[in-house]
């Protein structure tokens, strides 16, 4: 396959999860110029970086007046779920290049996971797409928070609805999940811990201590039904 | 923020992402994994799905603001579950989602 049609196959897969970043992109941007951040410092902190809920927290916290290693402690936990990511892509990466291997991994988010995921699952992607996808999506994010910095407030998009772009391809990607008895429990106890997590105070690892405990949920039954 | 504060917390947020994002793939990449191991990383789509749309759906002061504020996201999210399973389209999940969000808090507030 040509790198041209592993870059159309990638678009074509990648295109709702940039419109979507361009939704959310351009009020993280704003957010970003309001503590003094420049269109170029946005831009290259979302080519690297690259987290939306990283990228929102650190100025609402530096606004709310956080210490500087608070902000850094409470950003760095909310992003370890990226580790559960990076395991599941695992079995797939065996025999490719370790400097490729780097790229895609270094710039995986929660939405490009979730549709190299569902495209690896499918047995129709390979590498090259997939770390398309990430790129992609992530010049979409870094061009939009630049964007952002550049109007500043002028432009008032409203964030939750355009947000919400972005839980609907994720439930778009939980809804095409194979519904087997042991997926049922692995998503029920993954919502169920979520939200417990957060009724206790642990909203920022909420997401990763969630889904470590639907998947201790999900093994548990497959012990016991293999036994 | 000066530039050097922002700079503190911009290497260092990025050096632990970095670790987060690499290191797992690298350390299981090539190796021989266990069943149960094996197992385990084909439930982490199901879950890591599970867990965002939680996470974006549901918390404790989801109804603070009252319930017919709560409950639109909830009502969108049935509609792009309607949708996913017609279409299996991320895009029309996607327009589906944002309209109806915008939609009924049009309408209803």
């Amino acid at each position: 396959m040509s790198g041209k049609e592993a870059l159309k196959d990638a678009f074509a897969a990648a295109i709702p999860v940039m419109a979507g970043y361009v939704g959310i992109g351009i009020p993280c941007g704003i957010m970003e110029s309001q503590i003094g951040m420049n269109a170029l410092m946005a831009f290259v902190m979302s080519m690297t970086f690259y987290s939306g809920a990283g990228q929102f927290m650190i100025p609402n916290m530096w606004l709310a007046g956080s210490p500087l290693m608070s902000i850094v402690a409470s950003v760095s936990f909310v992003n370890t779920r990226q580790i559960l990511y990076s395991a599941a892509f695992a079995p797939f990466f065996d025999k490719v290049r370790k400097s490729k291997t780097f790229l895609f991994a270094a710039t995986v988010t929660d939405e490009s996971f979730g549709v190299n995921m569902a495209k690896f699952q499918e047995g129709s992607w390979d590498e090259n797409r997939a770390t398309f996808v990430n790129l992609l999506s992530m010049t979409s994010w870094g061009v939009s928070n630049a964007i952002g910095v550049l109007i500043g407030d002028a432009l008032a998009i409203p964030t939750v609805i355009a947000a919400f772009a972005m839980t609907s391809i994720f439930i778009c990607l939980l809804s095409t999940q194979k519904m087997d008895k042991i997926n049922v429990i692995v998503i029920v106890v993954s919502m169920v811990a979520v939200y417990f997590f957060k009724l206790v105070g642990l909203a920022g690892p909420a997401i990763l201590l969630g889904a470590c405990t639907g998947v201790a949920a999900g093994l548990a039954a497959w012990m016991v039904d293999k036994r | 923020m000066t530039f050097t504060e922002f700079m503190i917390i911009y290497l260092l947020c990025l050096a632990t992402m970095l670790v987060c994002r690499v290191a797992p793939i690298f350390i299981l990449k090539g190796r021989q994994i266990p069943e149960k191991l094996e197992r385990a990383l084909k439930l982490i789509p199901p879950a890591a799905f599970a867990a965002l749309v939680a996470n974006d759906l549901l918390s404790p002061d989801m109804f603070a603001e009252g319930l017919t504020q709560g409950l639109i996201p909830l009502i969108s999210a049935a509609i792009v579950v309607v949708v996913a399973r017609v279409s299996g389209s991320l895009i029309w999940c996607a327009l589906a989602g944002v309209g109806a969000f915008a939609a009924l808090t049009f309408l209803l507030l």
